[in-house]
């Protein structure tokens, strides 16, 4: 449950809808307004911190970090998890890193090619 | 040192055909605390021992610094309890109980009693016993919580309510929460309920207290570990199995005690970690309760 | 001894059992204007307060039964959710009780000597006999309340009250036969004998000792729920 708020909050930095150094609502006031327990709220927040997304000063509550590079480190960060995720059941099917880059080079010109076509077509019907 | 409202140590009580024993309990000030367990385990006994109704056995019980039982009348002063099998006076109207909580009570809050009378969609003007079970239960619920207590202790607060009121229910509970200097203790059979709103959960079967910790720990600790085990592999010896299940080269191992590294000791010798499955607080209960009942766990 | 709390539960006794109090007192006080009515016969006199004397005990029981039942009722988790020791709440059941008793014996109490004095062939010795029946009466609801509160069983509330009702007659025939009492009866003037004191005393004395045990052993009992 915690994740999904966490989810929640990142997506809110990144899209800015949370600016750098603002003040977001205290542990107590966004469990209240989830409707769930406080300890699932401050769980989140202390993920949130470590992972340099808020930072929370004693006794004034939560603000978003005033890390410029913030957006970007987030994803990021997604990123490295994923690449993980790939290794790990890429391992599983029994491939090796060459085979892996392949699958990844693949799966990008893949996407790439829907993409144009997908512009193609918009380009067409505009 | 944190705060507790309420404190239990070796708490026991024996009846002829139930005892409850050596209960320990810790309840943090600005928290909640779900209670979970069967019918029959002793949910009931250990709140109205909480409440100084009935006298343990054996044992201490604090409660807002005040001793059990022989302080309730004092500890009741800041208590709001609320039972299941607690009636309201049926010929008189919930407006006269409003009244009367009133002119006991001086922190009872009106305009907060009118805004949960609209939130519960009652009527002060009906009398009591032409309500429903669902609409008794929110009755004694808002006499409770207008007075805003500094403990709620509650038992079963959201068994006989229809969803759209056990919701509304759940979150005037989470609000009181907002201020951090009040407490809830409250039993419920109903996991979801619990995993949702509390810090805390205590499990209780047959008397005893089979497991306590904050809520995120519990999540934390158990999974399921789907695991493929092929023909040349042994399953390594991990600690904290509950159950095994599935079959032999299919087991699913329940554990209590997950660590990310037991998937890499699987995997050393050879065996395939198909999924780790979180388990939802009911799952996690009702493993703990049947291997405890088996004798896994000590 | 939290005055305020025990208080306000009485008048919540009070207020729940209204309609029943206001039937006693008018039930009580038609019945002693039937007496006055009947003055005119002895036998009629006397059917009369035997009439009185029933109604009186079962006003009592059926008060006591209905003050004391919250158990039944399941109210009483509701009543012990607030800030009230046992103690309180005993006092509260004890005293609510009965001074509402009290009130309605007492009016009945004056009516029947009222009645005596103002009866031209009633002889007024007996009234000391008359008082200490009256007393009894208010005895033995005592006891029917003690018993109420402490058992808090319908059953035995009941069946103490048939107890009570049929001792009555046994104990007042034996005093009658006091020498203290009975030669006082016919006199025409008020005549208190040592007897007839002494009696009344042991039936103050015994009022005491009942609420004592009441609050005894309500005091030992360890779970209220």
């Amino acid at each position: 449950m915690y994740l999904q708020i966490m989810e929640q909050i990142k997506q809110k930095v990144a899209v800015g809808e949370w600016a750098p150094g603002e003040e977001i609502p205290s542990i107590r006031m966004m469990a209240v307004a989830l409707r769930i327990s406080v300890i699932t709220v401050k769980r989140a927040y202390l993920e949130l911190e470590r992972e340099g997304v808020i930072v929370t000063q004693h006794g004034k509550g939560s603000i978003v970090a005033t890390d410029p590079g913030l957006g970007p480190r987030l994803y990021d960060r997604e990123l490295e998890e994923h690449l993980e995720q790939v290794v790990r059941i890429g391992t599983l099917l029994g491939l090796n890193s060459k085979q892996m880059v392949q699958r990844l080079r693949d799966t990008a010109s893949r996407l790439n090619e829907a993409q144009l076509r997908d512009e193609e077509f918009a380009k067409e019907n505009l | 040192m944190t705060d507790l409202a309420v404190q239990f140590a070796g708490v026991s009580k024996k009846y002829p055909h139930f005892t409850l024993q050596d209960v320990d309990l810790e309840l943090s000030t600005g928290s909640i605390m779900g209670f979970v367990g069967a019918n029959g385990a002793g949910k009931s006994t250990t709140i109205r021992i909480l409440m100084g109704l009935i006298h343990q056995d054996s044992g201490t019980v604090e409660v807002l610094r005040h001793t059990m039982p022989a302080q309730q009348a004092a500890a009741k002063r800041d208590i709001g309890f609320v039972s299941e099998d607690m009636r309201l006076y049926g010929a008189l109207t919930l407006a006269w109980h409003m009244n009367f909580i009133r002119s006991i009570y001086p922190q009872w809050d009106q305009l907060y009693a009118e805004k949960l009378l609209r939130r519960f969609d009652l009527k002060a003007e009906q009398k009591i016993k032409g309500l429903s079970h669902g609409q008794r239960v929110k009755a004694a619920l808002l006499l409770a919580l207008a007075r805003r207590p500094r403990l709620l202790v509650l038992d079963e607060p959201t068994t006989g309510l229809d969803p759209v009121a056990r919701r509304e229910v759940l979150a005037e509970l989470v609000a009181v929460l907002a201020d951090e200097e009040r407490t809830i203790f409250f039993s419920s059979q109903n996991t979801g309920d619990v995993e949702q709103i509390s810090d805390q959960i205590t499990f209780i079967d047959r008397g005893r207290i089979i497991d306590s910790a904050n809520k995120e720990t519990f999540l934390d600790r158990w999974r399921r570990l789907r695991l493929i085990i092929p023909s040349n592999a042994v399953l390594p010896q991990l600690p904290g199995v509950i159950e095994v299940g599935g079959s032999a080269r299919l087991p699913v191992l329940t554990v209590n005690r997950f660590e990310p590294a037991m998937v890499a000791a699987c995997q050393d010798a050879g065996v395939a970690v198909q999924a780790v499955d979180a388990m939802t607080l009911e799952e996690i209960f009702i493993a703990n309760v049947q291997s405890r009942r088996e004798g896994v766990i000590a | 001894m939290n005055t305020f709390i025990v208080t306000r539960l009485i008048l919540k006794d009070w207020y729940l059992n209204r309609a029943l109090l206001v039937a006693a007192i008018v039930t009580g006080l038609l019945t002693l204007a039937a007496v006055a009515a009947a003055r005119g016969t002895t036998i009629a006199l006397i059917l009369g307060i035997i009439v009185l004397v029933t109604i009186l005990i079962g006003m009592g029981a059926v008060i006591m039964s209905s003050m004391v039942n919250e158990r039944k009722q399941q109210t009483l988790p509701f009543v012990m959710s607030l800030p009230v020791s046992y103690l309180e709440y005993t006092t509260s059941k004890v005293v609510g009780s009965l001074l509402i008793f009290s009130v309605l014996w007492l009016a009945l109490f004056l009516g029947v000597i009222a009645t005596i004095l103002t009866t031209p062939w009633v002889s007024h010795g007996s009234i000391p006999f008359v008082v200490i029946m009256l007393v009894e009466i208010l005895m033995s609801t005592c006891l029917i309340a003690a018993v109420s509160i402490t058992t808090e069983s319908q059953g035995w509330t009941i069946g103490v009250t048939q107890i009570g009702g049929l001792a009555l007659n046994a104990i007042g025939f034996s005093i009658v036969r006091l020498p203290g009492i009975g030669n006082t009866i016919r006199s025409h003037t008020i005549q208190w004998s040592r007897t007839s004191i002494l009696l009344l005393l042991i039936e103050f004395g015994a009022i005491a000792l009942m609420i004592g045990i009441a609050f005894f052993i309500q005091s030992r009992k360890r779970d209220f729920i």
